[in-house]
């Protein structure tokens, strides 16, 4: 009988603490202030435990001087994703003169003040794509900040703590960007597809010219949330459904998203 | 209860520890095995229902202030697949003396199968639509065989730790 009661009382708080924090997700604000005043609190001791949990983690893969390995790997991989997005940002600069040739002066990403930041924790489950870096608002970091690593745009800054934030990538399912390519005639908008499977765009006009191999990068329109001429993505396979009038395609990231250490935040912020 | 509160709060912190720092990153077929719910669905099929419930939570809610996640989400399925593993367990279903070897991993493994469904099903009732779309079948199927495998070690572990209360009130 009493242990009846004592499942029935732990059935009630948990039903009470569910309704708390349904309450707390509809209200948004109040929301948002838990979640940074919860994040702030968690940072701390997180830090110790990854002291800790980092040796165990390299223990596991089982290299006597692996962590040197991995750290060197990071380095480079960072240097290299670097190169790479210089490599893949050349094309845009034929059109970015253009701009430039008709008065537009919209910024570029090349001249923009950038903060480098190291990759803390991943997102703990497969149901969100995003990032926690060592970087936040103390260091001059916003939320929606532009974040570009590894060849490309890797995503934005969602939220941020005094000396932490964290990033969407852009395969999260709540990610849309606006992208474009070639002359920039057209725009599309590239949509995250989950942790796994990259990106795609839909509802592309059959007029627009693309084939696959072809890089897209963010259109820069104003009021949009990035600046112009970041490489997002390049054209995988193109679908075209009988009898519709648009295409689909599926898009793979110039960013390496599965092996982010280092990334670098652009220190620009979305116009209002 | 309350005298492994102590206990259980640590054991599960410490989790939620492996979970970030080390499962985070330690992907099988590109999706994270999800301790965090294993570690309930143990305590429950040990019998103890009010500390499964509890881990349930605290180890949910220390995730989802480090996911971009409707918030509580992870709590609420790890409530859902804690309660009901502790109605087997305290009916000594999945026991780890009494019942064949097989049965408490084959039970595990059937909560890490449901408990990403439940997740995706959850999402909806807080208007995300999109959560799916992360490799559904993959975590199901990843998590089912990493329960099926940790699923003995971590129940004795909830054993150990639920009988270091016990000792303590002796």
């Amino acid at each position: 009988m009493a242990s009846d009661r004592s499942r029935r009382r732990a059935l009630a708080l948990a039903g009470v603490a569910t309704f708390v924090v349904i309450v707390l997700y509809a209200t948004g604000g109040v929301f948002s202030g838990l979640r940074t005043a919860a994040n702030t609190v968690v940072e701390p001791f997180n830090w110790s435990v990854n002291e800790v949990a980092r040796p165990i983690g390299h223990f596991f893969a089982g290299a006597v001087n692996y962590s040197d390995v991995v750290s060197q790997n990071q380095k480079l991989r960072y240097e290299l994703g670097k190169a790479q997005q210089q490599s893949n940002q050349l094309w845009s600069y034929e059109r970015q003169l253009e701009q430039i040739s008709t008065e537009l002066n919209v910024p570029f990403v090349g001249s923009l003040p950038t903060v480098a930041a190291q990759v803390t924790t991943l997102s703990p489950t497969n149901f969100a794509a995003t990032i926690d870096i060592n970087k936040g608002r103390d260091q001059g970091i916003l939320t929606g900040m532009p974040v570009v690593a590894n060849g490309g745009l890797v995503g934005s800054v969602l939220s941020t703590t005094p000396n932490g934030a964290t990033v969407r990538l852009v395969s999260d399912t709540s990610s849309s960007i606006g992208v474009t390519f070639g002359s920039g005639a057209v725009d599309i908008v590239v949509s995250g597809r989950g942790v796994n499977n990259g990106l795609a765009a839909t509802s592309v006009p059959l007029t627009t010219t693309l084939s696959p191999g072809t890089f897209l990068a963010t259109d820069g329109l104003q009021g949009g949330l990035f600046p112009a001429g970041i490489p997002v993505a390049k054209v995988a396979t193109i679908t075209l459904t009988p009898g519709a009038a648009t295409y689909n395609l599926t898009l793979r990231p110039t960013a390496d998203l599965r092996h982010l250490s280092y990334v670098d935040v652009v220190l620009w912020e979305p116009s209002a | 209860m309350r005298r492994t509160i102590v206990p259980a709060t640590i054991v599960t912190i410490f989790i939620v520890a492996i979970q970030l720092d080390i499962l985070s990153s330690l992907r099988f077929a590109g999706t994270v095995v999800m301790l965090v719910w294993l570690w309930p669905v143990a305590m429950g099929l040990a019998g103890f229902t009010g500390l499964a419930v509890y881990v349930a939570l605290l180890g949910g809610v220390l995730v989802d202030t480090h996911a971009t996640t409707p918030f509580g989400l992870t709590a609420i399925v790890g409530v859902l697949v804690a309660y009901g593993a502790s109605l087997l367990g305290r009916e000594g279903v999945g026991d780890l003396d009494s019942a064949a070897y097989w049965v408490t991993p084959a039970l595990a493994a059937l909560a890490g199968f449901a408990a990403p469904l439940l997740y995706t099903i959850g999402g909806v009732f807080v208007f995300n639509f999109e959560l799916w779309r992360g490799g559904l079948l993959d975590m199901m199927v990843v998590n089912a065989i990493a329960f099926l495998l940790f699923a003995r070690l971590v129940t004795r572990l909830a054993r150990a730790v639920a009988s270091v209360g016990e000792r303590v009130r002796r």
